[in-house]
Parts: C-alpha cells; structure tokens; sequence
C-alpha cells in the first residue's frame, strides 16, 4: 500500500492539451473516485498514473518514487479494465496467476495466492473454466482477482462496472467496497454514473475537460458543490436552477418569486434546490405537474414553476394529477446560491 | 374453417420448392466436386498402374479411374534416396524447405505484424503503407536481382536460398497486423501491467488467439513453398537441395515419358500439402469466413 501523489500533471494529443495542471493527493488506503462527463480526461488520468499513457509534464508519484518514466510493470500497480480484459484462452486460474509466473513466483506461492483470491471472490468453483464460460459478474470478479494476486501498492479500475446490467451493478458496487474495506489497498476508481461516486468512494474527484472542477468527501460535495457544474452532475435527480437576481422580497426569476435565506449574498444569479428539499406547505411558490413518479420508498414530481421545469422528491405518498397546482416550498437551511461566474457563493 | 386451411397449404409450397431448391444445389455440388477430384483421383490410380503404356492407352476413358491389380512398384522405383530417381531426396528436401520457410514465415511475419499493430514505431503508417505497395509486386519481377543477390552471397544450390528470400512476405505481414489490430487493446496493455514484456505478449497472448491466422498463413504460405518451380530451377544446381517439384519436371525432358513413375512421384508431391491443409483447414476457412463477414 502507498499514497500516490499527481503534481501539476498535464497531457497533450499533439498541440491539444487534454490534462491541464492536475494536482491530487490520494492517501494510503483511500478510496478515490474520478467522476466527470465522457471527454473529461479521467481515463487518461488514471492511464497516466498506470504508465499506459505518457506525462507531457508534472510528476506522478507512488509512495515516496517518482514513477513518470517507470514502465507499467515496474509501477507496482493492478488495473481492472471495463471490458474486464481477461486473456481468452486461459483458464480463470491461469489468469489469476500469469503475472506471478512472469515474476518468477514458485508453484506453491502461486497457488497459494490463487487459492487466497479466489476464496476471497468466491471464484473457487470456476478456476478451471474459461472466461468464456462465465457471467459477466464473475468476468469481473475474475478480473478483481488477477490484481488482488499481485499485492499491489494501488488499484486501478476503468469503469469496471459499465458493462453489466443494473442489478448486477449495485451488487458488484458493494462486492468492490466491501473488497476494498478488508484489503484496504489505496484504489482509484473511474466512473461516469455519479451514484457509483457517491456511494464508493471515500474521496471523489469531479473532472470536467481536463480539469479537477472539485475534490471532497461525497456528502461535502453534495451540500457543498464549488460551481454550478458539480451541483448539477452530483446528485440524481439533480438541483433544480432557476435564473435570477436577487431581491428585497425573494429571489426574483422570470417565472416568479423565490423564497430566500436571511442574510443571502446579493450578487447571487442562479438559486439551486435539490429535490428533496422541496416540501408542500400552503406558503410555498405554485407548481403545476406534469408527471408523477412513485417509486414505492418516495415519489418524484415532475412540474413546472412558469416556465421553468423542476423536480420535487416527496417522501409522502401523494395522488396528484397531471395539471394540478401544488405548492412547493424549499429547505432555506438548503438553498444554493451561485454568482454570474458559476461559483458557489 | 377455409380461414384456417389456406395458411397451411400455402405454407406446404415453399417447404417443396426449398427442397427442390436444395437437390439442385447437391447436384450442382457434387459435379463441382467430381471436376475437381477426377483429375487427382486419375492421378492416384494411374500410380497404381505398372504398365506406362497402358497409363498412356487408358487416358481419355473410364479405364484412367480403375485399376485392377494394383502396385506399389511405382513407389518402390522413385523412392530412393541416391542416384537417378532419389525422389525420397527429393521430398525430403521440399519437406525441410516447407517447414523451415512456413515456421520462420510464421514468426517473421506475426512479430512483424505486432509491431505494427501494437508497437509505437514511428512512422507506423509510412511502414504500413509501403508493406501494402509491396504486396502487389509480383515474386517473379525482383527474380534476377535475388539470384544476383543470392549468388554474390554464395548462397547458390543452398536450402538457406529456396528459404531465406521466402520467410518475410508483406502479404502475411499484413494479414497478421489485421488480425492482431482487432484484438482488443487492452490485453496488451493488461499484459503489459502484469509484466510481461513486448515478447512475452505477443507469445503468450497474441499468438494463441491468433490460430485462424496462423493456419491461414501456414497453408497459403506452405502451398506457396512447396509449389516453387522458378527459383529452385534458377538456384539449385546439384540434388543436394533440389526439391521435388523440379525434379518430377525432369521426366517430362526426357525421349521417353515415364508416366507410371512420373505420377508416383507427383501424389508423393501430394500427400505433404494435403495434410496441411487438413490439418489446418478448420482455422483456415473459419479465418476466410470471419473476414468475409467481418469485412
């Protein structure tokens, strides 16, 4: 186990730069999650740190070594690939063992190890099948045991989960956590769904072309997004915006006005609420729905304030009909406010 | 109830014309086929024959596919390894050539192949593009300037000539850059993080996936060796490495075709490269069959 350190790391496809100055500090034993839209450079980071990608400039650090001009193998790292990667024409066990052959490991180290991983993943009953021969699930878990055999100081995951469906998802979600909490291996994780992010990682970092947009615990990024951009990608549904100044009676937008907390900063031009600080009370600004989603645990509503469209999330079980005009009111404690640069005021 | 009828008899026509679809195909296949193996089937027989006059006498009728006491005297009298008729020398030589030209070509042209598709050469695409150009240029155009090549080196009435000249073809070298460049990339790069080097990549993981190519190479580069006449002619001056295919052309130089011996040593020529293919043929037309559906 390490603590890998990037240092002002950027990346350039010819005179295009794709990385621009990304500086992380990801500390032993943590759980990092690199989040962003597709094209935001968190694969390439995470290649960049595996030396599958070449640094333009900046420094890659693994433990105490600088590893910028150190080969893949010699980075003393595992990488779990999101079409899992596994070598066809080998069993499940020769797999898992190949890069402990390659190390010159002795047969009974190696089948010691084997053994360990796969009573770990619960893979023992398929070493001798091929990766053909198995669900997508234990595709993955296989590709999870060929990096626990080899120790590593850092695991690296590409989004490792996008090929399986959803409910296979959510369980290799926590198979991945619960690994993670026993081996307590430093890991960086890619990922594009941010419920992934959310409920994985210890620390997620949230990228957007090519630059880190904020880094934080996942609930500090929830109720504290830095920018406008990491208030809208983190969270599902996500914050309702609306446009506007801010005024003597509320927050003025075009379709009305909007409840304020006391004391709020006057140069604010976008007013954030997530859904489920949205709450009926006679008091509230009139909303007109147009959808309802039960879900069972809670109910989504889908509405419209004048011309603006926003989502509601009601714990209660409510039976309201396409047109209806309900009143919804915002957690003050919870409101957002943003300036004309995006910034979280 | 006619409601119900008429699906089911208009369903009984197309089983019946599928069928009558499926007889003529047969037959269409089975006259292709019989074209096809008459000759070699002709050939076999003829081998059998001890009389080379009668061979002669039979050629144009039925009586060229049967044989009623057949022998293997033909054999016996080609199958020596010295003197005037060694073609067991002969075959010998050809089967050295084979193999040693087929497994170098194999190697050469798949570690080629990789380079191209996985390794970072600079100018790739320059090297890609001049491989293609040079797939056109026919073997027999660069002739002259390899037997003077080949010559000046010493190397005439050698194995090493009818081999080295062979083994790099930018045909295969293509084949398998194609072949390698749709494997994913990431089992390289996998690969790579586990620690094996370039080498041991492309042995133990690229190789092994790579069968359909390998037995594609193989047979069209075997068949392409064992049927040289040109070079060998040019290059080889003594038994010592003369291969069985100039040498069953010497009968044909001779007052008096012997034609007995001529087709023993011809299904001798056979049998090698008739069991290459079939040792290889399942890879090779799954190979011819994924690239025609895979464009």
């Amino acid at each position: 186990m390490a603590n890998l350190s990037i240092d002002k790391v950027r990346k350039y496809y010819g005179a295009h730069e794709v990385i621009h100055s990304i500086s992380l500090d990801i500390a032993d034993g943590e759980f990092v999650t690199l989040v962003g839209p597709s094209g935001c450079g968190k694969s390439t980071l995470l290649r960049m740190i595996a030396g599958l990608e070449g640094i333009s400039d900046g420094e890659i650090r693994i433990g105490d070594r600088v590893v910028n001009n150190v080969q893949p193998k010699e980075r003393d790292i595992a990488m779990v690939f999101q079409n899992y990667a596994l070598y066809p024409h080998m069993t499940v066990a020769e797999n898992m063992s190949f890069a402990l052959k390659l190390k010159g490991e002795n047969k009974a180290t190696i089948a010691k190890r084997v053994q360990e991983a796969a009573s770990i993943l619960a893979l023992e009953p398929y070493l001798d099948r091929l990766p053909k021969q198995l669900s997508g699930g234990q595709r993955q878990r296989v590709a999870m045991g060929r990096a626990i055999v080899r120790s590593p100081q850092v695991f690296l995951f590409d989004e490792p989960l996008s090929n399986l469906d959803a409910k296979l998802r959510v369980q290799m979600r926590s198979e991945i956590k619960d690994l993670h909490q026993r081996l307590k291996t430093t890991t960086v994780y890619v990922t594009h769904d941010q419920v992934e992010a959310m409920t994985m990682a210890d620390k997620i970092v949230v990228m957007k072309g090519g630059n880190v947009e904020q880094v934080g615990r996942p609930l500090e990024l929830y109720d504290r997004p830095a920018n406008l951009f990491v208030a809208t990608f983190i969270g599902s549904p996500s914050m309702n915006l609306f446009k506007g100044t801010v005024t003597a009676t509320g927050f003025a937008t075009a379709d009305g006005v909007l409840p304020l907390p006391a004391g709020s900063h006057g140069a604010a031009a976008t007013y954030g609420i997530r859904p489920e600080h949205l709450t009926i009370a006679d008091d509230g600004f009139p909303v007109e729905v147009v959808v309802l989603e039960p879900t069972g645990a809670e109910t989504q509503v889908i509405g419209r304030f004048g011309q603006q469209q926003l989502v509601a999330v009601l714990r209660d079980r409510v039976d309201y009909k396409p047109g209806d005009i309900i009143r919804l009111k915002p957690d003050l404690g919870c409101v957002h406010l943003f300036g004309q640069d995006e910034r979280h005021l | 109830m006619s409601d119900l009828a008429s699906p089911t008899t208009a369903a009984f026509h197309p089983k019946e014309s599928v069928r009558a679809y499926r007889i003529v195909q047969s037959i269409c296949v089975a006259i292709v086929a019989l074209v096809v193996i008459s000759p070699l089937f002709m050939l076999l027989i003829a081998s059998l024959k001890d009389d080379r006059f009668q061979i002669l006498a039979d050629m144009g009728s039925f009586r060229a596919f049967w044989v009623s006491d057949p022998t293997l005297n033909n054999f016996r009298e080609v199958g020596h390894f010295s003197g005037e008729l060694a073609f067991g020398r002969y075959l010998a030589n050809s089967l050295f050539i084979l193999t040693t030209t087929v497994i170098s070509g194999l190697v050469v042209n798949a570690m080629a192949g990789f380079v191209l598709a996985w390794g970072s050469l600079p100018g790739r695409a320059v090297i890609l593009s001049v491989i293609i150009a040079l797939y056109v240029i026919p073997q027999e155009s660069i002739i002259m300037p390899l037997l003077i090549i080949v010559s000046r080196a010493g190397l005439s009435d050698t194995f090493i000539a009818q081999i080295l000249p062979w083994v790099a073809s930018p045909l295969y070298t293509f084949l398998f850059y194609q072949f390698f460049a749709q494997l994913p990339k990431e089992l390289y790069e996998a690969a790579s993080i586990d620690g094996a080097s370039p080498f041991r990549i492309w042995r133990s993981i690229y190789m092994p996936l790579s069968l359909p190519a390998i037995a594609t190479v193989s047979i069209l580069l075997g068949i392409e060796t064992w049927n040289q006449y040109l070079w060998p002619i040019l290059i080889t001056q003594t038994d010592y490495a003369r291969p069985i295919s100039v040498a069953i052309a010497t009968f044909f130089g001779q007052d008096s075709i012997y034609w007995d011996r001529a087709m023993a040593a011809s299904v001798l020529m056979m049998i090698p490269i008739l069991m290459l293919y079939l040792a290889f043929q399942r890879w090779f037309i799954s190979s011819f069959v994924g690239s025609a559906v895979k464009g």
